[in-house]
């Protein structure tokens, strides 16, 4: 499942000043959903984009993918215009709330979407069970995707986006809705995805989900682009550091701060690390499974 | 596209959404054998095959009418509506691709339903036959008897009829938002489509040219369904006519093509 990254060009999509309008109401009122968004995604990262609901993430990925055309503007993933269906060939896309159909099961799902996306015949039956078993839903192929919880939605979502193999994957929201263990194992994949020579555009509105594992963000509201830059440019502090050690008595700590003193440094503040919840969540819950192994 | 076909008759049969239709024709169909058995006495044995070719020619009709519109609504608009068409066209498929899809899997859908129907008419028909010539050899000797293959031609004449229905329909779902105002339409194309026969008398006799000229090609926007009912010739002395039967074909095919056309037009520009 790797690329020959030396043929890619620089930007997997490249936005150009698009602005998408929707007529609403009946008095030719328009409504500005995306507004003049000029953006490149370059080839082999993952690039978060981010923002609050309603500010156009959905918008600029349907238009990425020709299924909106934009009001003004143009745009081209890996130099084909995204109105030619070309464009789209090397392409997966898992859309936001995914809903397939509800009458296959699993394997026929990715199976037909393997078809349509013209993996050859003789390759069909190796690669929906190798996508199937990538996204973990080996032992739900054969049930019906009307009968799938919200997480496995989203893995059969990524396997039929990535059936046929595509250089730019694109997911919308591939966390909301799903439990702590289940973004997780999202965000693992995307950075399985990425490893494997991938470019990777995700949608979120929360951020710290996808801090962990973009290496460029863009930040939009209410259409417009307010913030664009490599992850580690925009929240590293490289002039300061965090020390984390056992408690220490107040003693020992006036002995340290001395020692910092003695140096020409301050110590700034002293804070009390707190385990985020998700990952008292995740620890909770891998030992429960353990005890319940024979 | 075959593909989408395919998914699209799949979708069909495991909604079970024309076994209602399919179960109660069939009832229709067989009902008219029970009728028959105190409507005709035996000496009139060749109106009573007149009169079940008609039953099952009207079921036919009625119920493959009902089920073309609403089976193309519904199986266009769960699509839309469940937006696996979003997943679908964000693949390399083209717009194209996706409306003749969906015509061909519901023009299948209708197709099996036509076969059955016809299938047990021509049954009917056959077990009826026997019976009467059985009961009275000289049953048919002033005519009135049906040849069976000429009823299998006058319902693919429907079935190709159905066609033309589905894309109509087709064409007004690219178009509108809901499935049930595309229902509606389609039904009401579908009275107009059959009532063209009538305005078809009514316009040829506007005196003023350029008024008749915009009439018609306003009413050549709509196929004249009547042609397609053939079965009135059954039965006759002279049987079916080949000629008519054969451009009725041609119509359906040059419809289909046409409102195929605008169809893939229309979607083309939906956003999705
Ligand atoms: N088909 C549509 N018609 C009218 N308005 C729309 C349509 N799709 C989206 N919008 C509007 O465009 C804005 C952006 O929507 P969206 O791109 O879905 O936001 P996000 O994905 O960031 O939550 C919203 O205000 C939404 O109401
Ligand atoms: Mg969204």
């Amino acid at each position: 499942m790797s690329h020959d990254a030396a043929t890619a060009p620089s930007a997997a999509i490249e936005l150009r000043g698009v602005t998408k309008d929707f007529p609403v109401g009946l008095r030719g009122l328009k409504l500005r959903a995306v507004d003049n968004l000029t953006l490149d995604v370059p080839a082999g990262q993952v690039f978060g984009l981010l923002g609050p609901n309603g500010s156009g993430k959905s918008t600029t990925i349907k238009i990425i993918l020709g299924l909106l055309e934009p009001t003004i503007g143009e745009c081209r993933v890996v130099g084909v215009p995204s109105a030619q269906v070309e464009s789209r060939r090397n392409v997966g896309y898992l859309p936001e709330a995914p809903y397939f159909y509800r009458y296959l099961s699993g394997a026929e799902l990715v199976r037909f979407y393997a078809r349509v996306c013209g993996v050859p015949r003789a390759r069909l039956d190796t690669r929906v069970r190798e996508v199937l078993d990538w996204v973990g839903l080996t032992g739900a192929a054969a049930r019906r995707v009307g009968t799938y919880s919200k997480g496995m939605l989203q893995r059969v979502g990524l396997a039929q986006a990535l059936v046929h193999d595509p250089r730019l994957v694109i997911l919308d929201e591939p966390t909301a809705g799903v439990d702590p263990a289940g973004s997780a194992d999202i965000s693992q994949m995307i950075l399985r995805l990425k490893s494997e020579g991938r470019t990777v555009l995700i949608t979120s509105h929360l951020l710290a989900q996808i801090e962990d594992v973009c290496d460029r963000i863009a930040i939009l509201d209410r259409g417009k682009l307010i913030l664009e830059g490599a992850v580690a440019e925009l929240v590293g502090r490289r002039d300061r550091q965090a020390l984390i050690v056992e408690s220490l008595p107040p003693a020992e700590l006036d002995e340290l701060r001395a020692w910092l003193a003695a140096r020409g440094r301050a110590l700034e503040s002293i804070e009390q690390p707190r385990a985020r919840l998700d990952e008292i969540f995740l620890r909770e819950v891998a030992r429960a499974e353990q005890e319940a192994r024979p | 596209m075959s593909l989408i076909a395919g998914n699209t008759f799949l979708e069909a049969v495991r909604q079970r959404l024309f076994l209602f239709l399919v179960v109660v024709a069939a009832a229709l169909v067989g009902g008219a054998q029970f009728f028959q058995s105190f409507d005709f006495g035996p000496d009139l044995g060749a109106a009573s095959l007149k009169f079940l070719l008609d039953f099952g020619q009207g079921a036919l009709v009625f119920f493959g009418s009902a089920l073309t519109i609403t089976a193309t609504a519904q199986l266009f608009f769960s699509e839309i509506e469940n937006r696996t068409a979003l997943t679908l066209l964000a693949k390399p498929v083209w717009r194209a691709e996706f409306v003749l899809g969906k015509f061909l899997g519901v023009w299948a859908v209708v197709g099996v339903f036509c076969t059955l129907l016809t299938g047990l008419l021509v049954g009917l028909l056959w077990l009826r036959t026997g019976a009467l010539l059985a009961a009275n050899p000289g049953t048919f000797l002033h005519g009135g008897r049906i040849l069976l293959g000429e009823v299998v031609i006058v319902c693919v004449l429907q079935w190709l009829k159905f066609g033309v229905l589905a894309m109509m329909t087709l064409l007004i779902a690219s178009f509108s938002n809901t499935n049930l105002f595309s229902v509606v339409m389609g039904f009401f194309v579908l009275v107009i489509c059959h009532l063209q026969h009538i305005a078809h008398h009514s316009y040829a006799k506007l005196t003023s040219l350029p008024l008749r000229l915009l009439v018609e090609t306003f009413a050549r926007l709509f196929p004249d369904f009547q042609l397609f009912n053939l079965a009135e010739q059954l039965g006759k002395p002279s049987g079916l006519d080949a000629t008519l039967a054969l451009r009725a074909g041609a119509y359906a095919f040059v419809y289909i093509v046409v409102f195929g056309l605008l169809a893939v037009f229309s979607f083309r520009r939906r956003e999705i």
